[in-house]
């Protein structure tokens, strides 16, 4: 297993942002699922070891991240990209990729290569020389995309990475996480449930900071047939049934 | 004639070793000694975007403090010696931080620690600005108001060390480098012109803004200070703190 959660917990002050939350995941792509404030992005914070937990136990790589040297070895070998994530305007696209890179410890002898290989994965090689600042939000979003995939990760983490992209790019975007998630543990959180119906094999459903469900995006579509959810599509429709049935439960 | 590849030849792996050279960055030679030196490619690069240690802000530092060792020169006023600390300080706080690095949240995933990269930075523009504050100072050797040239162009070395870490200490604790930059200029204001009215004399016309720098009695508190400013940036950037 990349990623094991043993009875998480993350508290801002008397708000508990994710509630003893237990989860194992292992090599394929698993959907974050659940509404604003559910707890997705303080639980894939943690998953990135910027933010600690205040209780339970966390295990990724097969490494804990409370150990210095554990920790810097599972960010050598993890990819992030952050729901907001800011740039340097004065940096070109191939300069910040490769500074992230860098600061990821890649051998500096592979690091040229893996930019270029990234930036062509996210389709930015007509852009690799342009200023970040003359960039669409789109492309902006893609070169964060590179970022995280360069160094060719074994954890890979999205916080709504698809916010921004046209429609042809997120279909393209979808089978890059699909390639990565073959040998890779990739969690995408999103709000889009689209996503998580075409390219993820799991899916976790977040609410009030805890985990209402687990299970195939299959399993989710039935769970609305079966259920009192609303919504256009079936997955919307298991989404809403589910968040439903965990309010009325609380 | 049309010409084919070979079956064997993976055309993308081909196109992405001639892109890799096409884009290749070549690293000038500050970022090349700062990797040397350093050890840490990653790291090296960190340092060159600083910041505080951009042109501009460079310019600007070098300016206001030319503008001090002027003022000394003609008017007599220690001004270099009162506006090194202050501007080291603010430079200081401008280092690194949340609201300073557009791209601070995602670093901090990186196997680059925050912590050496804002150590590595402050040090860096401390030691920047000390080279510019002693060449303002040198400049001005010879002026009736650096009679005591030799004790003062190192003294204020010491309470600029205390400002700037107090600068930083305040910046990391409440994560914002104007905060931080603040607290380190009004601190300064308040021990100069308070340490300027204490020494005066009783009854006697002027003061000495001098006193801050030049009373050896201060240099142990300013020390103090700096070694209790440095366990609180220890302090707040422990890694349990967010694992950074």
């Amino acid at each position: 297993m990349n990623i094991e959660l043993s009875d998480i917990t993350r508290k801002f002050g008397r708000n508990t942002a994710v509630d003893e939350v237990t989860l194992d995941v292992g090599p394929g792509v698993l959907g974050l699922l659940g509404p604003n404030g559910a707890g997705k992005t303080s639980l894939l914070r943690m998953l990135a070891t910027i933010l600690s937990p205040s209780s339970g136990q966390l295990t990724l790589l097969g490494r804990d991240p409370r150990n210095p040297a554990d920790r810097r070895e599972i960010r050598r070998r993890l990819g992030y990209l952050p729901q907001n994530l800011g740039y340097y305007p004065s940096f070109t696209v191939v300069e910040f990729i490769e500074y992230f890179a860098l600061l990821k410890e890649m051998p500096p002898h592979l690091v040229t290569k893996a930019v270029a290989a990234a930036v062509e994965k996210v389709d930015l090689g007509s852009k690799a020389k342009a200023k970040l600042r003359t960039l669409s939000g789109g492309m902006l979003r893609r070169v964060g995309i590179a970022q995280a995939i360069v160094n060719e990760p074994e954890l890979l983490l999205f916080d709504e990475p698809t916010a921004g992209l046209d429609p042809e790019q997120r279909v393209a975007f979808r089978a890059l996480m699909r390639d990565f998630g073959q040998t890779a543990t990739v969690v995408v959180s999103t709000h889009l449930v689209e996503d998580v119906g075409a390219a993820c094999s799991e899916v976790a459903l977040m609410s009030n900071g805890k985990i209402v469900f687990r299970g195939t995006p299959a399993e989710l579509t039935a769970r609305g047939e079966a259920g009192q959810g609303v919504g256009d599509a079936p997955l919307e429709r298991g989404y809403s049934a589910i968040l439903a049935a965990a309010r009325s439960a609380s | 004639m049309t010409m084919t590849p070979p079956d064997d030849v993976d055309l993308d792996r081909v196109w992405t070793n001639v892109a890799a050279e096409v884009w290749r960055r070549h690293p000038g030679r500050l970022e090349r000694t700062a990797t040397r030196f350093l050890r840490s490619p990653g790291l090296a690069r960190a340092l060159l975007t600083t910041p505080s240690l951009f042109l501009p802000w460079l310019i600007a530092t070098t300016v206001f403090l030319a503008v001090g060792a002027l003022a000394q020169a003609s008017a007599g006023q220690p001004l270099v010696w009162l506006i090194a600390p202050a501007v080291a300080a603010v430079g200081v706080a401008y280092a690194y931080g949340p609201g300073i690095d557009p791209a601070w949240e995602l670093s901090c995933s990186c196997a680059v620690s925050y912590r050496m990269v804002l150590l590595t930075r402050a040090v860096a523009v401390f030691a920047v600005n000390a080279v510019l504050g002693l060449a303002a100072s040198a400049a001005t050797v010879g002026t009736t108001a650096s009679a005591h040239a030799a004790q003062l162009t190192f003294a204020w070395l010491i309470p600029m060390t205390a400002v700037c870490a107090l600068a930083l200490a305040v910046a990391v604790a409440t994560r914002s480098a104007s905060t931080g930059a603040a607290a380190g200029v009004a601190a300064w204001i308040i021990v100069v012109l308070g340490w300027s009215a204490a020494s005066s004399p009783p009854g006697a016309t002027g003061v000495s803004l001098t006193a801050a720098v030049t009373d050896p009695g201060l240099y142990l508190p300013y020390l103090a200070v700096a070694a209790c400013c440095a366990a609180i940036v220890g302090y707040a950037t422990r890694p349990q703190r967010g694992m950074q």
